[in-house]
């Protein structure tokens, strides 16, 4: 069995991160990801990231992943593709399905960087070909080059849903409406106003009440919710698409975490359950950290120092670099970074669609 | 009628099932998935857990006492072939 | 009326008179501006450091709302494609007698040609009036956001922030 100092569970941003700032400390890092490409959904977001300069603000999401991808080839980061984890024993044993074949590494060090998976929403009709999350369209149009559908409609009004709409109209879908059942948009203003000036309407305090069509989605009706977000009666309206999108939040990919027995806790606002980490993204296992959408849903400048933390505390633990006041300096300036990021508010500043 | 439609995808569970389950006191996610299968399919129920968290919610069962079921290996969808070693033609 | 940007998706008259980073209509009758619509806190910077002039402040607490600074400002157009957000665009009001020249980042595909009669629409995306597109831009430091000039009769200038063809 292969024997490693450092794997790094996804190659996402944080998993990046936490590997390029492990090996410029000399740790000879492992990151595995199940995908045949890299960066996580950093290559599909063709749009400029907010921050500042220190976590590449003003640049595009897919021109940060190339950054990330030369800097861990740089640094010597081992990046193996199309490698499944799908188990991890309490001896740090990792079970992977590399290439189709059943094979184990032992690490001294575990980071988890398995980010999230959308979230669905129920309705009849809603398991009709047609009803798709936004990640799964904004894929389509920005990997693959393929519009989803002719005519669309956007569930949510988050950050995720917003940029997705944009995507779309910038591929030339026809976008029809954008709604929330939320009585406000829940992303940002600036990406609201990028849509609105663009003529598509914005409607709040609605749900989908059901899909209609014979073998794919062919009509959405819409219905008017109250402020505890019951249906109102007599309120529907439709419109007619083919697709669906499905922008209404994401959840925390927990399971490796769970299997090892982190402790988890709720965080509705972070996603739900979610691993408990200490200051040195460190969870309630001694060898195993987390970082990322996994220990809760926000942006990507934050998984990128929270990836920065767990890979700096690694190389400290595995004893590349001295746990001295020097060190323990490098940690509080990434949780400074971490802080201006969320404006002082802990986990829970800010918060993704 | 009473409306129904498909919840958990991979075991075909429906709504209709979900309620008799939570009348008949599943009121957990994880005792869900033990009494109607829900969330034991392909998937693992990463899509179904969020409805079934949903529905709950509904019934007044909030969702901080639905904590993640265990997770076991594999964590996601193997092929055997794969897990035995057999070559195949992929 | 107007409820704000977070209800509507738009600016309301009363968040773009408070926005630090848009200047009155005085001083835009003086010389071209850029008109900064930023007014929900968002951890973001680069318009600041865009600036050659530095005209534009955000501070050490990257919250903090970009200040636009009327009298450093040249107009010239480096923070537009600076904002992820775009939301800056640059008005000249005394671009003509009659006409304004408002300056808009824009990311789509086709590209308008210069001198070409287009739709103007405003904030909410309704075709408020014609105008003519005075230039087509963009540089390798946009990062692949062109910056449109359009030609606007004047008193469409603090209306005017999309086209369509």
């Amino acid at each position: 069995m292969r024997k490693v100092n450092l794997v790094v569970v996804g190659a996402g941003p944080a998993g990046l991160s936490a590997s390029i700032e492990a090996a410029k400390h000399g740790v000879k890092a492992l990151v595995l990801d199940e995908n045949h490409k890299p960066g996580g959904q950093l290559f599909k977001q063709i749009h400029k990231f907010f921050g500042s300069e220190q976590q590449m603000a003003g640049t595009r999401g897919y021109e940060i992943g190339t950054k990330l991808l030369n800097l861990a080839k740089e640094y010597g980061v081992e990046i193996k593709l199309n490698n499944r984890v799908i188990g991890i024993d309490d001896h740090n044993t990792l079970a992977i399905i590399d290439n189709h074949k059943y094979s184990e590494i032992r690490a001294k060090k575990i980071i988890l960087c398995c980010g999230a998976t959308e979230k669905p929403l129920a309705f009849p009709g809603w398991t009709l070909p047609g009803v798709m999350g936004a990640g799964a369209a904004q894929t389509l149009v920005n990997i693959h080059r393929v519009v989803p559908g002719e005519k669309i409609i956007m569930v949510g009004s988050g950050n995720v849903g917003l940029i997705v709409t944009y995507h779309l109209l910038q591929a030339g879908v026809k976008v029809k409406a954008i709604i929330d059942a939320s009585h406000k948009i829940t992303g940002y203003g600036v990406h609201a106003a990028k849509i609105k000036r663009a003529g598509i309407p914005i409607i709040l305090r609605y749900t989908v009440n059901r899909a209609m069509g014979t073998n794919q989605v062919e009509k959405v009706e819409l219905i008017q919710v109250d402020k505890s977000f019951n249906k109102i009666p007599c309120t529907q309206i439709s419109f007619d698409v083919d697709t669906i999108c499905l922008a209404v939040g994401l959840s925390p990919s927990t399971e490796l975490a769970r299997m090892i027995g982190c402790k988890l806790y709720y965080h509705p606002k972070l996603g739900g359950y979610i691993p408990m980490v200490n200051q040195y993204m460190q969870t309630t296992i001694e060898d195993i950290y987390a970082a990322g959408d996994m220990t809760g849903i926000e942006e990507a400048s934050i998984a990128m120092e929270e990836g920065r933390l767990a890979g700096l505390a690694c190389a400290i633990s595995l004893g590349y670099i001295s746990d001295n006041a020097q060190s323990q300096k490098a940690l509080e300036n990434i949780r400074s970074n971490l802080s201006q990021l969320r404006m002082g508010n802990g986990k829970g500043g800010i918060i993704n669609g | 009628m009473k409306e129904d439609y498909v919840v958990c995808r991979c075991e075909e569970i429906t709504l209709q099932e979900i309620k008799s389950a939570i009348k008949q006191g599943a009121i957990t996610l994880d005792e869900i998935k033990k009494y109607t299968r829900a969330g034991m399919g392909l998937c693992q129920g990463r899509i179904c857990s969020t409805i079934i968290i949903e529905i709950l919610k509904e019934h007044g069962y909030l969702p901080q006492y639905s904590a993640p079921p265990h997770s076991r290996i594999p964590v996601r969808p193997v092929k055997i072939w794969e897990y035995i070693g057999e070559d195949q033609d992929v | 009326m107007d409820k704000g940007i977070k209800y509507d998706g738009y600016l309301s008259e009363k968040e773009l008179a408070g926005a630090p980073g848009v200047p009155s209509i005085d001083q835009l009758n003086v010389k071209p501006l850029a008109v900064i619509e930023c007014i929900e806190p968002i951890p973001c910077n680069p318009c600041e450091r865009a600036c050659p002039f530095s005209a534009i402040t955000i501070g050490d607490s990257i919250w903090n709302l970009p200040v636009l600074d009327a009298n450093k400002c040249k107009g010239c157009g480096a923070c537009i494609p600076s904002c992820p957000g775009l939301a800056i665009f640059v008005v000249d009001m005394n671009y003509s007698s009659t006409s304004a020249l408002v300056k808009i980042p824009y990311e789509y595909f086709p590209l308008p040609k210069e001198g070409m009669e287009v739709d103007c629409l405003n904030r909410k995306g309704e075709a408020v009036t014609k105008g003519r597109i005075h230039s087509v831009k963009t540089t390798a430091t946009f990062d692949k956001t062109y910056i449109i000039g359009i030609e606007v009769n004047k008193k469409f200038a603090m209306e005017v922030r999309n086209i369509r063809m």
